[in-house]
């Protein structure tokens, strides 16, 4: 029983941790740190793994626990934020077919978003990901009338550092 | 177009990942050790009272309890004691529920209150185990004092007063900075975080 439990964790999250990816890089600035942040949501999606009944989406539930995670736990990193560390995450998610103009908008976006506070850097990864506002409220446990409110606000913060 | 249209454009055209874990790496990440602030504070909490409790081997107890009983309150402090334990087990019990009833997979809002839930536990431990300090120190200064109060003058009674007083402080004081350095900063991050979160009620 375990054992099945535990295959279908690992070929789940296998298959969805662009999700996990995604959240490091905005939550953290260097790759340790976002390989440790990355690890303590490994950790945290098989802990809660039983839980999950499959009333929804194994990928919706996994953007809760993962964002959570992100939120919720100590890092000891974020205090010294580096420019190079910026360009390490670009030149990663450099690739042949990738347009010059949309690799700078991704990382001036990443560079932006770093600004942000934890909650609202969960707002704005969830706008990007384009997630609907029934999913924002249920994730974030607020109403979706204030997840409205809340994402505008985050969006005009963003769009200031992104043009100011 | 909205200006951020054009960034998510190149947010949904960003290449995956390209140090991807394999299944058998994921594995391994899985089993591997948490490092979550509830599960520190929890463990925190039991080291604490391991080693506060395991220094009455290496400190004489005997001459202190001798001590006690020349001005009589060995009673007190025999079921004090037993009361002082009943409740340290209790706050540890509540360290443990925090710990377990915590779970990621709730949402952000409910998270964040469970931790704030922890948060007031360990106040309320700290603040328990400092006040106990208080009035064990304070009911031992009266004992000694009833008990040679014939020898003693008004000024002798006053300066054994102030003394207790500062001396008290003075171990609060250094004890609250121990609790602040131990659990503030497992804390700060997470209160931060909870205010914004609770901000986000307050909006309507």
């Amino acid at each position: 029983m375990k054992k099945d439990l535990e295959a279908k964790f690992l070929s789940d999250f296998e298959a969805n941790q662009n999700i996990a990816h995604k959240i490091c890089r905005l939550y953290t600035t260097n790759q340790s740190a976002h390989n440790d942040l990355f690890q303590e949501i490994t950790i945290q999606v098989w802990k809660n793994y039983p839980k999950f009944r499959g009333d929804s989406k194994f990928s919706t539930w996994m953007y809760r626990v993962a964002l959570n995670t992100a939120i919720s736990l100590y890092r000891k990193s974020t205090r010294t934020i580096k420019t190079q560390d910026f360009d390490d995450i670009a030149f990663k998610i450099k690739s042949t077919d990738y347009d010059d103009t949309e690799e700078l908008q991704l990382k001036a976006l990443y560079k932006a978003v770093h600004q942000l506070n934890d909650i609202d850097k969960a707002l704005i990864f969830l706008y990007l990901e384009d997630k609907p506002y029934k999913e924002i409220s249920e994730t974030l446990g607020i109403s979706s009338v204030n997840a409205r409110v809340k994402m505008n606000r985050a969006k005009e913060k963003l769009k200031n550092i992104l043009n100011p | 177009m909205d200006l951020l249209e054009n960034y998510k454009k190149a947010w949904d055209n960003q290449p995956e990942e390209v140090s991807k874990f394999s299944e058998l790496e994921i594995y391994k990440l899985a089993h591997s050790r948490s490092s979550s602030i509830v599960k520190w504070i929890f463990i925190i909490g039991i080291l604490e009272f391991v080693i506060l409790n395991s220094m009455y081997f290496f400190v004489d107890m005997d001459e202190a309890y001798a001590e006690y009983k020349k001005i009589g309150l060995e009673n007190f402090i025999h079921y004090s004691q037993i009361l002082a334990y009943v409740i340290i087990f209790y706050f540890l019990g509540m360290f443990y529920l925090n710990y377990k009833k915590i779970s990621t997979s709730d949402s952000t809002r409910v998270l964040m209150k469970k931790i704030i839930k922890t948060r007031k536990t360990v106040r309320n431990y700290v603040i328990f185990n400092l006040s106990y300090m208080a009035l064990i120190m304070f009911i031992v200064m009266a004992a000694e004092i009833n008990l040679k109060f014939e020898d003693l003058n008004t000024k002798q009674i006053l300066l054994i007063v102030l003394l207790t007083l500062v001396l008290t402080l003075v171990i609060l004081g250094g004890l609250w900075l121990f609790y602040q350095l131990l659990y503030g900063i497992l804390l700060r991050k997470l209160n931060r975080n909870y205010k914004e979160i609770a901000k986000l009620d307050r909006i309507n």
